[in-house]
């Protein structure tokens, strides 16, 4: 079991908002494959997998606020 | 927060231990960089490969400009003397003695073999901060052979003599950034002049016609597209060989609005303008930056003069 976590994006940019979700639990993903769509103050980012597996669950569906460092996704 | 990115701009987000590494060191170096201060996207991508644009002379900039977040000073756009005044309070600090000494340790414990050197504009110092970037290169070719350090400076105020104790360095490029165009400077680069930029790079070309020079420019800001070829050519007049061109973002609410999204079609057309008028090197997309993949550009730019050479001595 692996958090998808939000990295630190860059000085003064603590957060972002989930706008969309490239998958639906349960899936299979891919590491390196676009999971989620982020948006920050500046940008817009896709995060990908950090390793292969099941979607298991996901934390924090479009429209939320996600905070760097916390969890967004677990994938097993 | 911006929702409606086109399809075209969206960055893939790659964090792996290499990125956290870089920002560790950095930090431990206590070395700024423009990457973090200007919340460059491509920080992910760039950082992971060990590449960071560090930005000396201090973390607060004595211009405000409108596309931009580096912190300004609380008294941004005020005549030379008048900052000469409040910068006896330490405002944007003192110049560093030790800046040199990190950055140089840096580039040797990493062994980067390719460097950029930019600065906040310093309007309150006498030299605009020329005489450090000529310290900090120096430090940086000593402790590292054949490394190659390119230079993004400010305007100077255009000031001659800093200009010239810069380009006395050779830098391996010279760059400075033209940002948008002509009419937008009023609003976009308060303090700063479309004239003086380009002179600028010109001044690097008259001194040694083999001084590499390079220029960025956004879209976005309101310009037409007939406005940003007129600067295109306004810079190939001026000398410039490299160019790149990228997407404005806007960095907070209190910056610019993005007029527009220029379709990866238009990056293109840009492109092909540019080569055709001449540039060395043209690199124009949405996530282009100054600084971007700018290690090869320079070899690119520089295996285009050198075919152009050969292509030349056969006749």
């Amino acid at each position: 079991m692996k958090d998808v976590v939000l990295p630190p994006l860059a000085e003064g940019i603590d957060k972002a908002n989930v706008t969309y979700w490239h998958h639906k639990v349960n899936d299979f993903v891919k590491e390196g494959e676009d999971l989620v769509e982020l948006v920050t103050d500046k940008a817009s980012f896709n995060l990908p997998a950090p390793i292969s597996g099941i979607l298991k669950e996901i934390l924090l569906s479009e429209g939320n606020e996600v905070k760097v460092g916390q969890a967004l996704a677990r994938i097993e | 927060m911006q929702n409606t990115f086109p399809s075209w701009v969206k960055k893939r987000l790659i964090s792996n231990e290499d990125f956290f590494a870089m920002k560790r060191l950095l930090s431990e170096y206590s070395i700024n960089t423009v990457c973090e201060s200007g919340l460059c996207p491509n920080i992910c991508e760039c950082f992971s490969r060990k590449f960071a644009t560090f930005l000396i002379l201090g973390r607060i900039c004595t211009r405000a400009c409108g596309f931009c977040s580096v912190k300004p000073s609380a008294h941004s756009g005020l005549t030379l003397n008048a900052a000469a005044e409040w910068v006896k309070k330490d405002m944007p600090g003192t110049v560093d003695p030790e800046e040199p000494g990190r950055i140089s340790d840096f580039v040797k414990r990493l062994n980067l073999k390719y460097v950029i050197i930019t600065s906040v504009t310093r309007d309150d110092l006498r030299d605009g901060g020329a005489s450090q970037f000529v310290k900090v290169v120096e430090a940086v070719r000593c402790i590292s052979k054949g490394v190659k350090v390119e230079i993004l400076v400010p305007d100077f105020g255009g000031r001659r003599e800093s200009i010239e104790k810069v380009l006395g360095i050779r830098p391996d490029i010279f760059s400075h950034n033209i940002e948008t165009v002509r009419r937008l400077y009023p609003v976009a680069r308060s303090g700063a002049g479309y004239e003086r930029s380009l002179d600028l790079l010109k001044t690097a070309k008259d001194m040694d016609s083999g001084q590499l020079t390079k220029s960025s420019l956004m879209v976005g800001l309101g310009e037409t597209g007939e406005e940003i070829l007129d600067t295109i050519e306004d810079l190939k007049a001026a000398g410039c060989d490299i160019l790149t061109i990228g997407q404005y973002l806007r960095p907070g609410k209190d910056s610019l609005d993005i007029e527009r999204f220029a379709s990866p079609e238009e990056f293109e057309r840009y492109k092909t303008a540019g080569e055709a008028m001449g540039f060395k090197f043209v690199s124009s997309g949405p996530y282009v930056r100054s600084s971007y993949l700018a290690d090869e550009i320079y070899y690119k730019g520089e295996e285009r003069s050198y075919e152009r050479c050969c292509a030349a001595a056969i006749g």
